[in-house]
Formats: structure tokens, sequence, C-alpha cells
């Protein structure tokens, strides 16, 4: 067992996504945080897609995003942390991630994962993890959802 | 400004970098998947791996909005079938196509693209500004008419020597513009006269090249008897 030091955390960044590993990832982020006396940034992207302008309005996208921060919110103070929202607009969720974790100087950034199978039952892992992974300046924890009970 | 690229090769690639660099919002369409993501990960998330020719991705990447359709592929029939949707179909504002084969140009224009880029077409016109392979030289089309700018140059032999430009029988729809002599651009005034070596530019429509060339070069069958 290697006894090295854990390595600083200054600053987490919490990619949340209105799914229901979003508190999992506020909690785990939040036990981690919290002895460091970490920052928590609490970031969701809205994906706006090419037909609409990027400074367009999107007024019923960017309620349903505040609301997924303000549930986060909640969990964090509720589990004794402080979260700093941040809402982005962008053509890409990946790589808009990827930006911020790099413009916050972000020492961990955490997602969630939701446990899904495409038909036929492969795991479907979607594009955003697979793109930060690839490209995220800094340590990347990725939260899966428990795989669902048989027949539940 | 926002542009829509269709074609992820050299020039759509190089176009798509200037275009960001300029301040514009931009996106690519490149049908080939392996290709997208090379140039994502080299240019950002402006990249969709769609097949431009597609109503469906042209749609996807907001034709509904853009202010230019640019159709830069390597295939001429695609670059006018894109074109041709963006303008019909999505109302864009202003189609530019690059078209390979030059003896496409016409239907291209025909056919309602509003800017026609022909590499083949301007490296030959580089080529025959040095070495004259005909001595009418099509420099440049003016807008996106039939008028264009054509520069003749006189022989010896040329029916036009020792005449004023007053005196020369020109073609309906042609005027003569300038002359360059001895490397120099002068106006061309009626009392001018021109003389062998001489590089006349004119402006005229596509179809009065024959009489054009008869004015000022002389019949091929005429000049080759000479």
């Amino acid at each position: 067992m290697n006894d090295s030091p854990r390595p600083a955390l200054r600053r987490i960044v919490l990619a949340l996504n209105g799914a229901p590993t979003d508190r999992l990832v506020v909690s785990y982020a939040a036990s981690l945080g919290k002895p460091a006396k970490a920052e928590l940034v609490a970031l969701h992207v809205v994906e706006i897609d090419w037909t609409l302008p990027l400074d367009g309005s999107v007024s019923g996208l960017t309620e349903e995003a505040q609301r997924v921060l303000d549930i986060a919110e909640a969990d964090a103070e509720h589990l004794g942390v402080r979260l700093e929202p941040v809402l982005l607009k962008a053509r890409n969720v990946g790589a808009a991630i990827v930006d911020e974790a790099a413009s916050q100087e972000a020492d961990l950034l955490v997602l969630g994962l939701p446990y899904r199978k495409k038909f036929g039952g492969d795991f479907v892992m979607g594009s955003t993890v697979p793109y930060v992974f690839k490209n995220a300046p800094c340590t990347v924890w990725v939260v899966r959802e428990p795989m669902p009970q048989e027949g539940a | 400004m926002f542009v829509i690229v269709v074609g992820g090769g050299k020039v759509g690639y190089y176009l798509t970098r200037e275009l960001i660099g300029a301040g514009h919002e931009v996106v690519l369409l490149e049908k080939t998947r392996a290709r997208a993501v090379q140039i994502s990960d080299e240019i950002g998330s402006v990249v969709l791996s769609r097949d431009g020719t597609e109503g469906s991705a042209l749609a996807e990447a907001g034709a509904n909005r853009a202010d230019i359709v640019a159709a830069v592929t390597g295939d001429d029939e695609d670059n006018l079938v894109i074109c041709q949707m963006a303008k019909h179909h999505f109302s864009v504002k202003r189609t530019i196509a690059r078209v390979n084969n030059p003896k496409n140009e016409l239907l291209f224009r025909h056919l309602g693209v509003d800017e026609i880029i022909s590499p083949t077409r301007m490296i030959l016109g580089a080529i025959e500004q040095d070495i004259p392979v005909h001595e009418l030289l099509h420099l440049a089309d003016l807008g996106s008419g039939d008028l264009e700018l054509i520069e003749a140059l006189l022989t010896d032999e040329s029916p036009a020597i020792g005449r004023t430009s007053g005196e020369l029988p020109m073609p309906e729809g042609c005027t003569l513009f300038a002359y360059i002599r001895d490397g120099k651009a002068l106006q061309v005034r009626p009392e001018t006269q021109f003389r062998g070596g001489d590089k006349v530019i004119v402006i005229g429509r596509r179809e009065c090249e024959d009489a054009l060339r008869g004015t000022l070069i002389g019949d091929e069958e005429e000049t080759a008897a000479i």
C-alpha cells in the first residue's frame, strides 16, 4: 500500500447533469472537500444546438438548469459545505466542462455517470465522460450510479 | 456572422480556422468521422460529423439562421446540392461554392449559387498571365451577371494595330477599359492608337468573346494564314 500523502485539494469542480447521480456527486465531493477545506464549484452546462445563437434566450432550459443547481446547493448545505454555482451555455457539454475546469484551475473534477444499457445489453458511457477523460487537465473522478436491482 | 462550412478537407479546415480567428461563429460539417474528430481536437467543438448534402445535417448545423454557407468539398456535385439546399430550403442569404471543374461554373451560376470559387480557373489565369496560351484571357467575373474582365494581347498582325480605339468596331456589349503598354496601365481614349504587344483590357459579355477576338486579334484562320 502506498502511504504517500494525498494531493492538495483547493478547488473541486462538480459537473452536474440533472440526473439522480448529482446527489452522489455532491455527497462524494463534499466528503473529500470538507476535510481539505476545498472550494466546491457546481457546474451545470446547458447544451444549445446550432439552430440557436449561443447568446439567445432559452428561458425554459435556463430555469431547469437553475433548478439543478438549487437542488445541489441545498444538498451541499445539508452536508455542511458551500457550493459556488456556475451555469454555462455551450455547444458541447464535454468541451465546456473541460474549459471550466481549466479556467477554475480545479484540482479535481467529479462527474456522475448513470448506469445505462443500450438495446442488446451493452453498457453506454455516452460521449461526455470519454471526452473529459481525454481532455481534462486535472484529476477526474467519475461516480457511476449503482447497477439497478434485477427486476426493479 | 454565422458561417456554415461544408467539407473538412484542407480548404474547409483552414477556412474554419481563419473565420474563428476573425471572431465569426462557425460550424464545420465533415462526413468522415475520423477526420471530424481530428479537426475537432485541433480547433475545438465546432465540428459536426454529418454529411452536408443531407437536409437534416444542414438543419442541425443551424442553416435556418446562417448568414453564409460555404460548400468547399472536393466534389462539385455535392457543393452544388449543398448550395441549392441552403438557398432554396433554408433561405441562406449567401452561398459560396468551390468548383473544381471550370466547365461546371456556368451551371452553378445558372442554378443560383451566389459566389463561385474555381481554384483551377485561378491557377490557369495565373499561368496564362505569364505565358499567354490564348490571346484572349479571362481575368475576372464582374459580380454575378454575365460581364467579365478580358485581356487581349495584340500582336503586330492584329487588325487593331494602327487604328485608334474610336475607329474599332467594338461588338455590342463590349467596352475598351484600359491598356497596358511597357508594363504601365493607361486609360483608353478615343484617340489611343494600339501597338503590337499592348494588352487591352475590355469589359464585355461572355457571348461576345468571338466577335471581340475578331476585332482585336483577328480570326484564327486569318492569323494562321499570315
